[in-house]
């Protein structure tokens, strides 16, 4: 069989060849690409102009306040929304346990902003935080007095992350409730008859066998709130003062508006390497699972 | 919790999640002489909106088409056959699928520009016809089926290709139904790479087009930007409620695994 498998190589050749070349001219000479660039001065007005400068933009990153306030903005956005969005998911997830009436409704009203763009949802939560959007008109009703929840720099950044939790809690709690599907029942019957409370169950039966879906959500989101972009660009800009400047959105800045093409590519090697760091940790997770031979 | 309470607080969820929703429609309906579909009309003829959605439907269409045949392909070769280093490389493509799809940005612009590909189908599609994500499925898939019908048509002296896509590909339906979910809503939604790879608003996308329309110089109202947002997402949405099951299925399938 192993011959005749060799034999045929050509065949297979052709079934890799199409996967091969878009791969290898979309994926692969960008990705070294982008490492070299990192080494040049490389301005698409003056492309006549590009120097070798070495590690120079590797080291103006050490000492560059925008990038700071960007990292350090990000690293706020991650931590902020990450461990919320997964404790509200998994609050939900448990919600929705057993058989519950109208659940095809709570599950698609919680799926649906999972399948919108982030553009329509950014656009929708920038009026909601207007001046006179709903929410001001919302507080008014209880007599307190309206903001620019968007205009102040201490709560534009706040604002978004609320936002995020918003749109990605329903998501993740789907997840983390078709995980909780092969928790079986009888589980919750001996909790119930040992006379566990709500709290006792979720600490001893549905966390414990939760565990590697729950650290599988947070893997996923943090890589994905890393790179958090649309929201920023549609809602502030970055503003106000750079208080929402995130690391994409300063990439997007250095290349695109201020064209140094070489401190871009240093930017988002930045950005690969912060959630590289968590991919790795996310195969690690994953491995032993797929071992168990689940089929998809 | 006892079911009641549990029911209360979940319908409690169903209005936080539904009421921005429903107030983003709301102020789309709602003009100076009361309840209308004035915004729509006025949305849709405003320029190019409806060329934003036409751009949107080609591209989609092309990136589905092209994953379907060419990740049906490479997943089916990865699973069935020995290549030397084919698991390394396995490995590798899918080390790559999580990893931040920033960092080829600025070359990928570049490698456009070079080959005078920005603002067309070309530079929209071209480097999105392969989702390694996919290939990853469908290898997967590929993998817990017998190879006995394989083995009988090559008995028969059926040719590889004829295996593939005569006897292998009708198999595949579950599978190619998820890759074709998450392919269309990727594409639909997706707004980095298209909105760095068009300059002019006839090639614009839906994401990229509706966020250029809010802020152009002269920005427009809200009224006429929701009417905007709901139009776009309307496809999506339209699809969500008929296939609900199948796509909530698909997009977690590779998720809770």
């Amino acid at each position: 069989m192993t011959n005749r498998r060799r034999f045929v190589l050509p065949p297979v050749a052709w079934f890799l060849l199409p996967w091969a070349a878009v791969y290898a001219a979309f994926f692969v000479f960008p990705f070294v690409f982008s490492f070299v660039l990192a080494f040049l001065d490389y301005n698409p007005l003056n492309v006549a102009n590009t120097r070798f400068v070495g590690t120079a933009n590797f080291a103006r990153l050490f000492g560059d306040p925008a990038f700071g306030g960007a990292l350090r903005n990000t690293i706020l956005f991650v931590v902020g929304t990450v461990p919320v969005t997964t404790a509200l998911a998994l609050g939900v997830a448990g919600l929705m346990r057993g058989k519950i009436p109208l659940k095809g409704a709570f599950k698609a009203a919680l799926f649906l902003p999972s399948i919108l763009s982030v553009v329509v949802i950014a656009l929708l939560f920038k009026l909601f935080y207007a001046p006179g959007g709903a929410l001001n008109q919302a507080l008014a009703g209880f007599g307190v007095a309206g903001h620019g929840w968007l205009t102040d720099p201490r709560t534009a950044l706040p604002a978004i992350m609320a936002m995020d939790v918003w749109a990605a809690v329903g998501y993740y709690a789907i997840v983390l409730d078709a995980a909780r599907t092969s928790i079986p029942d009888s589980l919750y019957e001996a909790a119930e008859l040992e006379g566990a409370g709500a709290w006792a169950t979720f600490r001893h039966v549905t966390f414990p066998l939760l565990k590697p879906a729950i650290a599988f959500v947070l893997v996923i989101n943090t890589i994905r709130s890393f790179q958090v972009f649309v929201e920023v660009l549609v809602m502030t800009q970055g503003g106000p003062l750079g208080s929402t400047n995130t690391l994409v959105m300063y990439l997007y800045d250095t290349a695109f508006r201020r064209l140094d093409y070489g401190y871009a590519s240093v930017v988002a090697y930045a950005v690969f390497l912060l959630s590289g760091v968590f991919s790795i940790i996310a195969m690690r997770r994953l491995r032993p699972e797929t071992a168990e031979g689940r089929p998809i | 919790m006892m079911r009641g309470v549990r029911f209360v607080v979940l319908a409690a969820v169903l209005v936080a999640m539904a009421y921005p929703l429903a107030w983003m429609i709301a102020i789309s309906l709602k003009t100076a002489d009361g309840v209308s579909l004035r915004y729509y009309g006025e949305v849709w003829q405003s320029g190019p909106f409806d060329r934003y959605f036409v751009n949107s439907f080609v591209v989609a269409a092309i990136v589905l088409a092209g994953n379907l045949l060419f990740c049906t392909m490479a997943g089916y070769a990865f699973a069935r056959y020995r290549i030397r280093g084919g698991k390394l490389v396995f490995l590798l493509v899918l080390s790559t699928i999580m990893l931040p799809k920033q960092v080829i940005l600025v070359p990928l612009y570049i490698l456009m520009q070079r080959m005078g590909l920005i603002d067309t189908y070309w530079a929209l599609t071209l480097p999105f016809l392969v989702d390694p994500f996919n290939i990853f499925l469908i290898r997967q898939y590929v993998s817990t089926i017998p190879t006995d019908c394989e083995e009988a048509a090559r008995m028969d002296g059926a040719g590889e290709f004829t295996i593939l896509f005569r006897v292998v590909f009708p198999m595949l339906k579950p599978v190619l139904a998820v890759v074709a979910i998450h392919t269309c809503l990727t594409n639909w939604n997706s707004f980095l790479f298209p909105f760095i790879l068009t300059h002019s608003a006839s090639m614009r996308t839906l994401p990229v087009g509706l966020a250029m329309l809010s802020q152009g110089a002269h920005s427009i109202d809200w009224g006429h930007l929701m009417a905007g947002a709901v139009v776009s997402a309307l496809p999506v949405v339209a699809a969500f409620l008929v296939f609900q099951r199948r796509i909530i299925g698909g997009l977690t399938a590779g998720m809770s695994k």
